[in-house]
């Protein structure tokens, strides 16, 4: 690469320079790539069609991964988004279907698609409270806290729907997830589900980014001790990451209940571990302090992108598992060898 | 309440006879702790054919006077091999199994062997012949090889297609695939354009099929699925896509597709029978208790293909006359 113009600088300095750039965009580097090369060998990944299906295809775990991020920033981890994704999907089906029946005072009360999606969001926020409370009040390890709540919330959804899917939610119950932005001009053509996922994501990453409680996440994360000692409420700003991170479980499986009209008991298993790898990937440090929802949304894209191209491209299924993983380690692999140069 | 007490009391007297001390008690209604107990143990319950299945089991053993309990084994071998430590710690009298590893579970049914308690299978084969009592298995490689036949009929002998498989290194989905392929391969005017997976679920195989249409979508005929669920999943997102002309074959019998079927949104499935299979298990480690030792080692309960045709006949996880013995 020469310098651009007749400029005395010494090429030296001119790459010296990129070096660090490189590494600071390598995830829109990577996803760069990996679009080109789709690009150039597939004639069907620049099709509108396509490209909605990449948005639809990472809303789910775009809510999941943008919440994680919060929890992984002070150093947390939270397993139990899957499962909360599909006790909250499971609530929200069940309301819609058949409302709720109180044996003891003999009373169904109904609820309209808008109000039982509002109470699977409400349920993860529920479960967040729990996951956040263990953390801090009872001092359990994150992992364990939520390894446990993991299996909680399956339990259950399994409880709630008897192992059975919850199906025939009707068509107003789908907008959601298989709606588009058909009353705007221009964007009509934008899934709702990515309206829905991108908004909350942005909402976070002003959290994050722009207030006390953002703030906090990175000095708890950074070194706990030290915001402790400087007065910071350590244990609140938990609760409130815990807290962001089930909601948003709760939202993704309001969507996901939307898009497929239907609530599975096995729905989000293994959820939890695309939301990490995004995160991670986004160049989040699983020891927390380090990380941005930007990072995040950009690890998100790069592994819907990554899942569609894999498929675009026949890649055989044994395989694709092989790739992702490499891909994961790649990314951290990078992140390991960089670290401390930005 | 009397007919299950009388219910208890046959019972009781019943494994008295096999078994000459200790005598039979039947005394007063405390003899419900010395009910029989049958333990019921499922290789999974996340998916509604399974929870059938051990449901079904538990409610024949039941009626048969047994006390049931359902074990999960949540697909893992090692949570089944405690399962079966703690039934023959539990003084249980019988195992009716569905296995969560053709291979991997055979060393829990010799234990349960070594012990002197009966293992029943149901549904899923374990391969070995001299380790479970008896094996009341659903044909899942015939089963596909008549959805195979009917797979190429429907579609002509000629077409592109597209495949999804359920989870990779799983037997069943190994053997569905297998025996639609020994059909479908002698045609060659049917090509499979692309094959992936989607391990079972339903949201996996639609966004597989969402992207499969992005590639493979013109002039696409069909798509074989391994199972139900990954069927609605395929079906949701050719529908969206406003391609109802590709016909969608599924595997199970789930209500939901039979349902589709009857409205000839889905072309065709494979009906099995779980509630057949749990039945005959329970009545098996009935007869077995009760004194009789002599059962075929696998007794094969076919799978019947499901089309807008026939689908009158069937629902609710069978055939609609639910007394039409499947094997027997």
């Amino acid at each position: 690469m020469p310098p651009p113009t007749a400029d005395t600088t010494p090429l030296r300095t001119a790459t010296a320079g990129l070096v660090p750039l490189l590494v600071r965009f390598r995830s829109v580097l990577a996803l760069a790539v990996l679009v080109l090369l789709l690009s150039l060998t597939t004639d069907s990944f620049w099709s509108e069609k396509n490209l909605q299906n990449v948005l639809r295809q990472i809303s789910v775990n775009l809510c999941l991964s943008v919440g994680m991020t919060l929890v992984v920033l002070t150093g947390g981890i939270d397993l139990s988004v899957g499962s909360t994704l599909a006790l909250a999907g499971a609530v929200t089906a069940g309301l819609a279907k058949s409302g709720l029946r109180l044996e003891r005072i003999n009373t169904l009360i109904e609820f309209t698609p808008a109000g039982a999606m509002l109470a699977g969001v409400a349920t993860g926020l529920v479960v967040g409270l729990v996951n956040g409370a263990a953390v801090t009040a009872f001092r359990l390890p994150p992992f364990v806290a939520t390894l446990g709540m993991l299996s909680i919330a399956r339990g259950l959804t399994m409880l709630w729907t008897g192992g059975n899917p919850i199906h025939d939610l009707g068509p107003a119950f789908s907008f959601l997830g298989n709606g588009r932005l058909d009353a705007v001009p221009l964007l009509g053509w934008v899934p709702m589900l990515i309206v829905v996922a991108g908004t909350l994501a942005a909402i976070v990453a002003v959290v994050a980014g722009h207030t006390r409680f953002g703030r906090g996440l990175y000095a708890v994360g950074g070194n706990e001790r030290a915001a402790n000692a400087s007065g910071l409420p350590v244990a609140g700003i938990k609760r409130g990451a815990y807290l962001w991170c089930g909601a948003l479980a709760g939202v993704a499986g309001v969507l996901l209940t939307s898009r497929l009209n239907a609530a599975t008991p096995d729905a989000g298993m293994g959820y939890e571990l695309d939301a990490i790898a995004a995160v991670v990937i986004g160049g989040a440090s699983l020891g927390g302090g380090r990380g941005s929802i930007a990072g995040t949304v950009l690890g998100c894209l790069l592994i819907g992108v990554l899942n569609i191209g894999l498929v675009l491209l026949d890649v055989s299924p044994y395989w694709q598992q092989v790739i992702k993983g490499l891909v994961i380690l790649a990314a951290v692999a990078i992140d390991r060898a960089t670290a401390g140069r930005e | 309440m009397i007919r299950r007490f009388a219910a208890v009391v046959i019972a009781c007297v019943a494994v008295g006879c096999s078994q000459p001390t200790p005598p039979p008690r039947v005394t007063a209604p405390s003899a419900a702790a010395g009910t029989p107990k049958v333990a019921v143990v499922i290789s999974t319950l996340n998916n509604p054919w399974f929870v059938v299945l051990g449901e079904t089991a538990k409610a024949r053993a039941e009626e048969l006077g047994y006390e049931a309990t359902i074990f999960d084994s949540q697909n893992d071998t090692a949570k089944e091999a405690s399962h079966f430590e703690n039934v023959l710690a539990g003084g249980y009298k019988a195992i009716l199994f569905n296995a969560t590893d053709s291979d991997g579970s055979i060393a829990n049914v010799r234990k349960a062997k070594a012990a002197g308690v009966p293992v029943f299978c149901i549904d899923r084969e374990i391969n070995a012949t001299d380790a479970a009592t008896s094996q009341i298995l659903s044909d899942n490689h015939g089963g596909c090889v008549a959805l195979g036949q009917h797979f190429v009929e429907a579609l002509d002998g000629k077409g592109a297609y597209v495949e999804i498989l359920g989870y990779l290194g799983d037997n069943n989905a190994h053997n569905r695939s297998k025996g639609f392929h020994e059909v479908v391969d002698n045609y060659p005017g049917l090509t499979m354009v692309a094959q992936q997976a989607a391990d079972f679920d339903r949201a996996k195989a639609l966004e597989v099929m969402e992207t499969l249409l992005q590639k493979h979508g013109e002039g696409l005929a069909a798509v074989f699925c391994g199972n139900d669920a990954m069927a609605m999943g395929a079906y949701q997102a050719l529908a969206a896509a406003g391609r109802t002309d590709v016909k969608v074959f599924g595997f199970d019998g789930a209500d939901e597709a039979v349902k589709l079927i009857a409205e000839k949104k889905i072309a065709a499935t494979g009906m099995q029978f779980p509630k057949t299979m749990a039945r005959q298990a329970a009545e098996y480690a009935d007869a077995w208790i009760k004194g009789k030792r002599d059962f075929p080692q696998k007794v094969p309960v076919a799978v019947e293909v499901v089309t807008p045709e026939n689908v009158g006949e069937y629902g609710d996880y069978g055939a609609k006359e639910d007394a039409r013995p499947a094997t027997n």
